[in-house]
């Protein structure tokens, strides 16, 4: 049987290997985990893996890393027959080892950022900077045009009139909740309250249930001219973020990627930008496979209270029965589906493509985001009747 | 395996629950760390029976908080029995109790409504066991709630006063992942994945459970159901499924599967038009042989 102090420390140490793979492990966590310990067969690998997942793992999407870690944290000793003890010796080096190859992916990483980096944005100095609202013709003259014919100079503030109209469209929004008169549950304590002095309860006090805010769900095109577009939807969206209980966001070219966490972080801008290094240049858009993917993994973030918006000009080179299939999937699930084709903003264009002509009938929206007109004109359909 | 796990195996399994090592070895720790315990997986494969198979197995209460859409603090907690109060107000109007008394009886125990998080809060004797049945159904704010009476196991009621948890209960949360849940919840609880059962573990739960199945049938079943889930289905059929149809299949008296009475029981197995549908397609192209044939 290990030494208490040994079992605490290769516990913590485990911890950190946990934490080094991503999984989110808190110190009680740990503590819970010694606790677990003590209270199984520590000669039973089985058992004491188990132990260690019932306390250290959190959602089924954790158990491969998880796996793997605990692979590694016993390769050395489980074939001596030995415990948990000893494991403290392996585990120090093993992590000296990994972490400077962290660090090696993690700069890598940052260099593609920077080569990904557009400079229509403009550095983070230039968020400190008073918003300019231009002249009310300039104004009028961009919102009709097409983002992909802005010069690259001007992009940047197009961008800041997109968060502009955003910010006005959901102040908007949530004044216009207004108390329900008729429907909803007695409320006795406010009837009561409000009859106080008349002696009987003359007046009843109804309450309805609170509304639930409308959730969103992206699943962004990034691949060739798609990505400016998913850029300027991104954020208008996130601008209009408070209206929202949740904004999830997906990007695909040929594979799906959640990058939610991404641009929930403070470097939001930053990330944005990023999006782009997710594209996959070799082949063309795959939305059905991409959206069979969010379903079978991600498929409970949809429920009826969630709206699913498709940006893509459905240029598919995936099967089109595989899009009506998985798109019927999606709109069981979901309040509504909104397809988005930028293309549509071209007078001439007709979705004849064969993805398009089978995911049509299946879409509850189709529209245009191609300028800041059409932008707007969005935001009255984000709405669950 | 330590013996107290041995133990609770052993129970679990007298209780007429056919478990494994995984869950037995967490509800051991949910006892031993008294911390609640997440149970995840897809409908219909025992999440719910953990709970009651424990309250059994202790000996104890099951207290269930059933979730759903809307579930708030007054339904699940407590409520004031407003039309009582109302009530022995007007019939104590003539008597010559003086206000303060008057209040201090609308206000007792008698008129208050007890809610399951309540009851298992206040439960005199043995711990109970606290079943909250589909969080992932209750709104996000419910869940906020729930965490702040996990986390001390006590409820203060103006009126009333503070009441504490002589023993806390042991909590199992249950949830289908219809809507992602905090990580805040998550971080509280041990967690436990039940996944749908294998060959083995599904031929042991048929017999078990519907006794006039032969062996032959069971395993017939065990694989049928087997091979159903990996076809992407609407809905994929729990044990609940594999059950009702087992069931079905005894009361025809069948002793094996041919495809005339697969099809003809195909309404226990899916639930959905579509997925009635399908399988029938894939029974009339692959014939019950697809189905059945022993997997390498």
């Amino acid at each position: 049987m290990a030494v208490p102090r040994d079992l605490t420390r290769a516990t913590l140490a485990f911890g950190a290997t946990l934490r080094a793979s991503g999984l989110p492990v808190t110190t009680s966590a740990v503590m819970d985990a010694v606790r677990a310990l003590e209270a199984v067969d520590l000669m039973d690998r089985a058992e004491v893996y188990l132990a260690l997942r019932t306390v250290l793992m959190s959602r089924l999407e954790e158990q491969p890393a998880f796996d793997r870690c605990f692979e590694a944290f016993w390769r050395f000793h489980a074939e001596d027959g030995q415990g948990l003890d000893g494991l403290v010796a392996t585990i120090q080096p093993q992590r000296r080892e990994d972490e400077p190859e962290v660090d090696a992916v993690e700069a890598a990483r940052e260099k593609q950022a920077q080569i990904a980096l557009d400079d229509w944005e403009g550095g983070d100095a230039a968020d400190d900077e008073p918003v300019e609202v231009p002249g009310l013709s300039d104004r009028e003259a961009l919102m009709d045009q097409d983002f992909s014919t802005f010069p690259a100079e001007q992009l940047d503030e197009v961008a800041r009139l997109t968060v502009q109209i955003a910010k006005r469209l959901a102040r908007r929004v949530s004044r216009r909740r207004k108390p329900t008169r008729r429907g909803g549950v007695i409320d006795l304590r406010r009837s009561m309250r409000a009859n106080l002095m008349k002696g009987e309860i003359i007046e009843l006090r109804r309450r309805s249930r609170r509304r639930r805010k409308v959730r969103l769900v992206l699943l962004c095109d990034v691949s060739g001219s798609m990505d400016l577009y998913s850029r300027f939807l991104l954020q208008f969206l996130y601008a209009l973020q408070n209206v929202f209980g949740r904004v999830e966001t997906f990007t695909f070219a040929t594979r799906l990627t959640r990058v939610s966490d991404l641009l929930r972080g403070p470097s939001y801008k930053s990330a944005l930008r990023r999006l782009t290094e997710v594209r996959d240049f070799s082949g063309g858009t795959r939305i059905g496979e991409s959206i069979r993917e969010f379903n079978q993994n991600w498929g409970r973030l949809v429920d009826r209270r969630t709206i699913v918006l498709l940006l893509s000009d459905g240029w598919d080179t995936g099967e089109p029965e595989v899009l009506a299939q998985e798109m019927l999937t999606l709109k069981r699930r979901a309040a509504r589906v909104i397809w988005l084709n930028p293309l549509l903003g071209n007078p001439s264009y007709e979705p004849l493509t064969r993805g398009m002509a089978a995911a049509l009938p299946l879409v509850d929206h189709f529209a245009a985001a191609h300028n800041l007109s059409s932008l707007r004109e969005l935001a009255s359909h984000l709405r669950v009747r | 395996m330590r013996a107290e796990i041995k133990k609770i195996h052993e129970m679990m399994e007298s209780a007429d629950y056919v478990t494994d090592p995984a869950i037995a070895t967490s509800v051991h720790l949910a006892m031993t760390l008294k911390k609640p315990l997440l149970i995840e997986g897809h409908a219909g494969v025992g999440k719910t029976e953990v709970a009651k198979v424990m309250a059994k197995m202790l000996g104890t209460s099951l207290i269930r908080l059933q979730c759903y859409e809307g579930l708030d603090a007054a339904q699940a907690l407590y409520e004031w029995n407003y039309p009582k109060q109302l009530l022995h107000i007007k019939l104590e109007e003539s008597t010559a109790h003086t206000m303060s008394e008057k209040e201090a009886t609308i206000f007792s125990p008698a008129f208050l409504i007890r809610r399951p998080l309540l009851q298992a809060i206040s439960a005199t004797g043995a711990p109970p066991v606290l079943l909250i049945d589909e969080i992932d159904r209750a709104d996000e704010e419910f869940e906020a709630f729930l965490l702040e009476v996990l986390s001390d196991f006590q409820v203060t009621i103006p009126e009333v006063g503070t009441i504490k948890a002589t023993q806390p209960p042991y909590v199992i949360l249950t949830s289908n992942r219809v809507r992602e849940l905090s990580d805040a919840l998550r971080r509280r609880c041990l967690y436990l994945w039940i996944d749908f059962p294998g060959f083995e573990k599904e031929v042991r739960i048929v017999t078990r459970k519907v006794p006039g199945v032969n062996e032959r049938l069971a395993k017939e079943i065990s694989r049928f159901m087997e091979t159903v889930r990996t076809i992407r289905l609407a809905k994929v059929p729990g044990i609940a499924e594999t059950l009702d149809w087992a069931q079905a299949l005894s009361s025809l008296h069948a002793d094996h599967l041919d495809e005339e009475l697969v099809t003809e029981t195909l309404g226990c197995v899916v639930k959905d038009a579509d997925d009635v549908k399908r399988l029938k397609r894939e029974l009339a192209t692959g014939g019950i042989g697809r189905f059945v044939a022993a997997q390498s």
